[in-house]
């Protein structure tokens, strides 16, 4: 969303991270998951903000900017866990979500846990998946938003505001980055430790690329991923002898080699990463 | 009473007056041709009118009603609409759905059938065939420029501003475009032309307005001036001697290019056994609409784009995989047009610049280090010898103007010793003064018994400075045509692949 409206967000990873920590204590004080969802996502939104003002207003460099998002996010979540929890020798952990259970569909064999057994983010996140693609190509204001990746100067001829559509966008660019990261500590580990995300943020910058800028390929690309993460978590419980780093670089080793062959020649939006600047 | 007046309109940019009290009327039926060199202000003009610039000073008047015009938005709200040579379509969106940017007042859901039928209905009415329903980027330029135009009296304008609308066209398609205008004129439109062409203001306009140096120096109507008042209002002198000087020459050798196939970056087939040659004392032009292989040809003679097959022989020795300064060695040299990104280094003093690719010679290499004394006086003697209006030889070549870069640039490579020139598009973007400049210079060289390949996009620069012109369409080339049969509607047609068979090969 955010590339289609021409801001490149180097950030993510740092929204992600400060909704790592931001859903994990609110989560851990209130007991509320909305709640926690709803502040990562907010904090992620803070974040992207400044990203936004940073690279549409200031008409800074965009990579330099996400660059530093990240590291703020990156250091900010350590210093927020330490200053509420201390250190702790055994970490403090929260339920993480449950999954669904539901009657006769869960309990089909094989196919019955993958496709119903999953937690309620999955399909809230598998519905924003189709919700975005609708959004981008079939109403007005999606199309507003892509003329504004390709082109500010048109859109502003025909009266779409480029600077309100890449603040929009690259907040809820911030708002999904901070629930992604809540996601992490809510659902997956239940706990939080530094760098949760692990690059993952980048990797979700990397997969618009294969996915070409359309929400449903990049979806079928993080499956990839996926499944090259989850097969080599599988062998490397076989391989006890190396080093697990080895095989946990391979999922990431992939997507290079994969954008290496389908990023090369694919057209992202023309006016990706180019500060708009209104002649005057 | 005129649709839109301005009244003393002042717009400054740092350092530049670009308008100064400038007044202009624009009536209704009538084709208003603004004209002048590279800034003398039309544009800036123009898109003050748009409401891409703030003015410094001044009023406009729509209907005789003073309005404040902030944005595009404001303007097209007046019934104003411009098509720049950049035009404002999305390459990768359809005609139609660049019609629907920006609409207003629909549902949250797009609704292209229901835009469809308007447009349509549009087309008919302005006489204006689109294909709506394909990319813009598989368009050509002609058929964009339909597009646009078409968008812009869609959002309804009645006052039609294009900047140099036939600066990319072919004869055939600048004449279909002229009809166009003719047409929107007689359903009362206002139509402003911004060109610097002469033939185009004899063969269209209603009125003239000629500024220079942000003022008006000339306006008037079309039957009271001529092609010589014309020309001394927008250079402030009279135009030297139509015709350049030619001496006829003796062929004395030839750089001879035989079946040569050039792949482009998508691995297509940009160049296809291109087969002529220039003979030194000769200008060869190389006539063909952007994109048909004229720039992978140009790259692949001067070996920047590794040939697929076929040979370049420069007098007998063959080319193919030499460097770039192989080439030079032996006498080729190279006016690139992206004069900022190939030319020069722009971040660079003209001192740097004007030994570029020759620093390693005799007298710039001194015992391995450089001889700045003798780069200096180089530098110097481009700057006097071809008129470079700058500061000093250390300005940095960012801070020249296109024209002068350009001098710049054409200097350098004519001062070396070589035999033979790629010129590609020497004179785009330069006003009268300048092309004047540089065509003179490149002829003064043929003269001086050195073979130029000159590749133009514009047709009359074509004619008037060539002795053989060859077409190149789809990557194929023509069989040469000599100069006693230059024949523009001819070459027009040849330019879109019409009639390849009706021109005998002539040698």
């Amino acid at each position: 969303m955010d590339q289609s409206a021409g801001t490149l967000n180097l950030g993510v990873e740092g929204m992600m991270l400060i909704g790592t920590i931001v859903g994990f204590f609110t989560d851990y004080y209130t007991g509320s998951l909305l709640l926690a969802f709803l502040f990562a996502g907010l904090a992620g939104v803070v974040l992207s903000l400044l990203h936004a003002f940073a690279a549409t207003s200031l008409r800074a460099d965009q990579v330099v900017s996400g660059t530093a998002i990240w590291f703020i996010g990156w250091g900010l979540s350590g210093v927020i866990y330490r200053a509420l929890f201390g250190n702790y020798l055994v970490p403090p952990t929260i339920g993480t979500l449950p999954h669904l259970q539901l009657p006769i569909l869960t309990s089909i064999p094989i196919i019955g846990p993958i496709l119903f057994g999953e937690d309620p983010v999955a399909y809230f996140i598998l519905l924003m998946i189709i919700v975005t693609h609708y959004f981008l190509f079939h109403t007005q204001i999606g199309l507003n938003l892509r003329t504004v990746g390709e082109d500010p100067r048109t859109a502003e001829e025909m009266g779409v505001n480029p600077i309100r559509y890449r603040y929009a966008a690259t907040m809820f660019g911030g708002f999904m980055a901070g629930i992604g990261g809540a996601y992490l500590t809510i659902a997956v580990t239940g706990t939080f430790y530094y760098d949760l995300t692990a690059g993952l943020g980048f990797i979700a910058v990397a997969l618009i690329y294969f996915g070409k800028w359309k929400p449903l390929q990049t979806f079928l690309g993080s499956l990839v991923f996926g499944a090259v993460y989850v097969l080599f978590l599988t062998i490397q419980t076989h391989f006890q002898a190396i080093p697990y780093q080895f095989f946990a670089m391979w999922p990431y080793l992939a997507i290079v080699i994969i954008l290496c062959g389908v990023a090369a020649k694919s057209g992202g939006p023309a006016g990706l990463a180019k500060p708009y600047e209104k002649r005057e | 009473m005129p649709i839109v007046s301005l009244r003393n309109i002042t717009k400054a940019f740092p350092g530049i007056i670009a308008d100064d009290q400038v007044n202009l009327d624009l009536f209704p039926r009538e084709i208003h041709v603004i004209m002048g060199e590279n800034g003398a202000g039309k544009t800036t003009l123009m898109n003050v009118l748009y409401g891409m610039y703030r003015p410094d000073g001044g009023e406009i008047l729509v209907d005789g009603k003073e309005v404040k015009i902030r944005t595009p938005v404001d303007a097209q709200a007046l019934g104003i609409g411009m098509v720049f040579q950049h035009f404002s379509l999305i390459e990768v969106f359809t005609v139609l759905e660049n019609f629907a940017i920006g609409r207003r007042g629909g549902k949250l859901a797009l609704n292209l059938s229901n835009l469809q039928s308007k447009v349509e209905q549009a087309e008919r009415e302005y006489g204006l065939s689109v294909s709506l329903d394909r990319k813009v980027r598989e368009l050509s330029i002609a058929e964009k420029q339909k597009a646009e135009i078409l968008k812009v009296l869609f959002m309804g304008a009645r006052v039609l501003i294009l900047d140099e609308p036939t600066s990319m066209l072919t004869p055939q398609e600048a004449s279909a475009l002229f009809k166009s205008l003719r047409a929107f004129k007689d359903q009362g439109k206002s139509v402003v032309l911004i060109t610097h062409k002469l033939y185009e203001i004899l063969e269209v306009a209603d009125r003239v307005t000629v500024l220079r140096k942000g003022r008006v120096v000339l306006e008037s109507a079309r039957d009271k001036v001529t092609p010589a008042i014309l020309a001394e209002a927008t250079m402030g002198r009279s135009l030297s001697a139509g015709e350049y000087p030619r001496h006829i020459m003796e062929t004395k050798g030839a750089l001879t290019v035989k079946d040569l196939s050039v792949m482009g970056d998508r691995g297509e087939d940009a160049v296809s056994s291109a087969t002529f040659e220039v003979r030194r004392g000769e200008i060869l032009g190389i006539a063909g609409i952007a994109g048909n292989g004229q720039r992978e040809l140009v790259e692949a003679l001067v070996g920047l784009r590794k040939a697929g097959s076929g040979s370049v022989q420069l007098e007998g020795q063959e080319l193919a995989g030499k460097t770039v300064r192989k080439r030079m060695r032996l006498g080729l040299r190279y006016v690139p047009e992206d004069r900022k990104r190939r030319g020069v280094a722009v971040d660079l003093p003209l001192t740097h610049n004007a030994v570029m690719r020759d620093h390693w010679l005799v007298p710039f290499e001194h015992n391995r280090l450089l001889n700045f004394k003798a780069i200096k006086e180089f530098a110097g003697k481009i700057i006097s010898d071809f008129g470079v209006v700058c500061s000093s030889e250390s300005s940095q070549a960012a801070s020249l103007s296109g024209g002068n870069l350009q001098k710049f640039i054409v200097g350098r490579e004519l001062l070396r010793p070589t035999q033979y020139i790629v010129a590609e598009n020497p004179t785009a973007g330069l006003d009268m003064a300048a092309t004047d400049y540089v065509r003179r210079a490149l002829i003064d060289h043929r003269n001086a018994g050195n073979g130029i390949i000159l590749v133009s996009g514009d047709l009359d620069e074509l004619i008037t400075m060539s002795d053989r012109i060859i077409v190149i369409y789809r990557g194929r080339t023509s069989s040469p045509i000599i100069r006693a049969e230059f024949d523009k509607l001819k070459i027009g047609a040849l330019m879109l692949g019409q009639a390849s068979q009706s021109i005998s090969p002539v040698q």
